[in-house]
């Protein structure tokens, strides 16, 4: 079954998407809140960054991203540190490009994740991040909040380099773990 | 952790609550505009007072505010003393001008300007918790729905915040039970006692029957959605959303003046000049 670049882009917006987009933004909410450790000013080292991941790898890029926005938001409307749309935009950004994977062939639902989608996988997640927080993030922050850049890029750098973490050392095992599950039930062919 | 969620399903009978979803998430969204787009203490200061008067008026439950409370001031004054950390002088950009009051070293010194947007920065921050808290406290997702609804927002986004909104609670006690057993399996979470690599290892450990209950739910929730007819129309209503009441107007209105004057605002202040200040009126020259 052959997809267009946009649908794969886009995904599937039936109500799975839907209730998977939701879910994923509330385990980013509350992973972002206690399964983290802070390791800079607004900054932590959090597995929430493993939802794009797997929204992405099951239901396509903009779930990801849209997943990660609202989780972002859930996340500062729990934390209380103040809303910051600039990270929420940089996190729908990093979102988007991490849940890119079915673009690139890897497809969690039938089982298909190898080394080189992994090796994709690590460099698009590099990548993502230098994107999202080296560019997006601070040109955000100037639009919204006026200035503070030092800080912003302090922050992430930090970011950057906590979320690559994460993605790299958690997020590939997790994607094999995936993959192997869904592996199991689909012996079975369409007719 | 279970206590702090203030999330709440069933609407309360006080003023804030008894407003309909779009009056709340309007002056929510509006409120968050205000907050954000100035440093100015004399914009600021009125916002943090009347969302407390909000807060005490909606009779949240306290014990839980109490809590969630000593966090965020905990969180907030130490994300003040490693901003000052980061950059002693950024009183400098926001001030035009530094006065240095005394100093630890070279690198450490205490000008008065830094203190005081530090300070403004602090009231924002606090200022920014109370405005979600208000909204939290009074709004129920169904609710929060209705008024993105009224915003112009897809319904299928919609349904994306309420139902996370919904499963925060149930997600974090989930989060908390799995927690709970395998700590009695002796799995040591307590973070003096563990470093940084063992964490990060039982956070996975935590993480992956976390993800796969949580995403396990997915069908189940989508299979009941679409035997209740979920996407089939292009348009949706909301059960929860009743007719604006005089209040709902008033308000209403005291948010479309606010909206009017933070355009003005952003439009002057803002965008043109580029805001390089804030309202400081401690300035020695």
């Amino acid at each position: 079954m052959k997809k267009s670049l946009g649908s794969l882009l886009l995904g599937k917006w039936d109500t799975p998407t839907v209730v998977a987009v939701a879910i994923g933004a509330a385990l980013f909410g509350v992973l972002m809140n206690y399964g983290s450790i802070t390791v800079f000013t607004n900054t932590r080292l959090t597995t929430a960054m493993l939802v794009p991941v797997i929204v992405g790898g099951l239901f396509g890029a903009l779930p990801a991203a849209v997943a990660c926005f609202f989780g972002n938001v859930f996340a500062d409307l729990l934390g209380g540190w103040g809303y910051w749309f600039d990270w929420s935009t940089g996190n729908a950004v990093l979102g988007f490009l991490v849940g890119m994977l079915p673009v690139y062939g890897a497809n969690i639902k039938e089982g298909k994740f190898d080394i080189k989608h992994a090796a994709i996988f690590a460099v698009v997640a590099v990548l993502a991040n230098m994107l999202a927080f080296g560019v997006v993030t601070p040109i955000m922050t100037v639009l919204l909040y006026g200035g503070e850049l030092t800080i912003t890029f302090m922050q992430s750098f930090a970011a950057t380099l906590s979320n690559i973490t994460v993605l790299v050392v958690a997020g590939i095992p997790l994607l094999f773990a995936l993959a192997r599950r869904y592996a199991k039930g689909t012996n079975l062919s369409r007719e | 952790m279970k206590d702090k969620f203030l999330i709440n399903v069933v609407p309360g009978n006080t003023f804030l609550h008894q407003l309909t979803g779009t009056t709340k998430v309007r002056l929510f969204v509006v409120l968050l505009v205000f907050i954000t787009m100035s440093f100015d203490l004399r914009l600021i200061l009125p916002i943090f007072v009347l969302t407390w008067i909000g807060i005490i008026s909606a009779k949240p439950n306290w014990k839980q505010v109490k809590v969630i409370m000593s966090v965020v001031i905990f969180f907030n004054l130490l994300n003040i003393v490693l901003f000052y950390v980061a950059n002693p002088t950024v009183g400098e950009y926001w001030c035009n001008n530094l006065t240095i009051i005394g100093q630890l070293n070279n690198y450490f010194v205490f000008p008065i300007e830094t203190f005081w947007y530090l300070f403004v920065r602090l009231i924002k921050m606090l200022t920014n918790f109370t405005v979600s808290l208000w909204f939290i406290t009074t709004i129920t997702p169904s609710e929060f729905a209705a008024g993105l609804y009224s915003l112009g927002v897809p319904y299928k986004i919609c349904t994306v915040v309420s139902l996370g909104f919904r499963y925060i609670p149930d997600i974090a006690r989930d989060y908390e039970n799995i927690k709970i057993s395998m700590q009695l399996r002796g799995v040591e979470m307590d973070a003096k006692r563990t470093g940084i690599r063992e964490r990060l290892k039982q956070m996975v450990l935590i993480l992956v029957p976390l993800i796969i209950t949580s995403f396990d739910r997915v069908q189940t929730i989508a299979n009941g959605m679409d035997l209740r007819g979920y996407g089939r129309l292009k348009k949706r209503s909301y059960y929860c959303e009743h007719e604006p009441t005089r209040a709902d107007r008033i308000i209403q209105a005291i948010t479309l003046v606010l909206f009017l004057f933070s355009i003005g605002y952003i439009i002057s202040v803002n965008v043109w000049p580029p805001q390089t200040h804030m309202w400081c009126p401690i300035i020695w020259r």
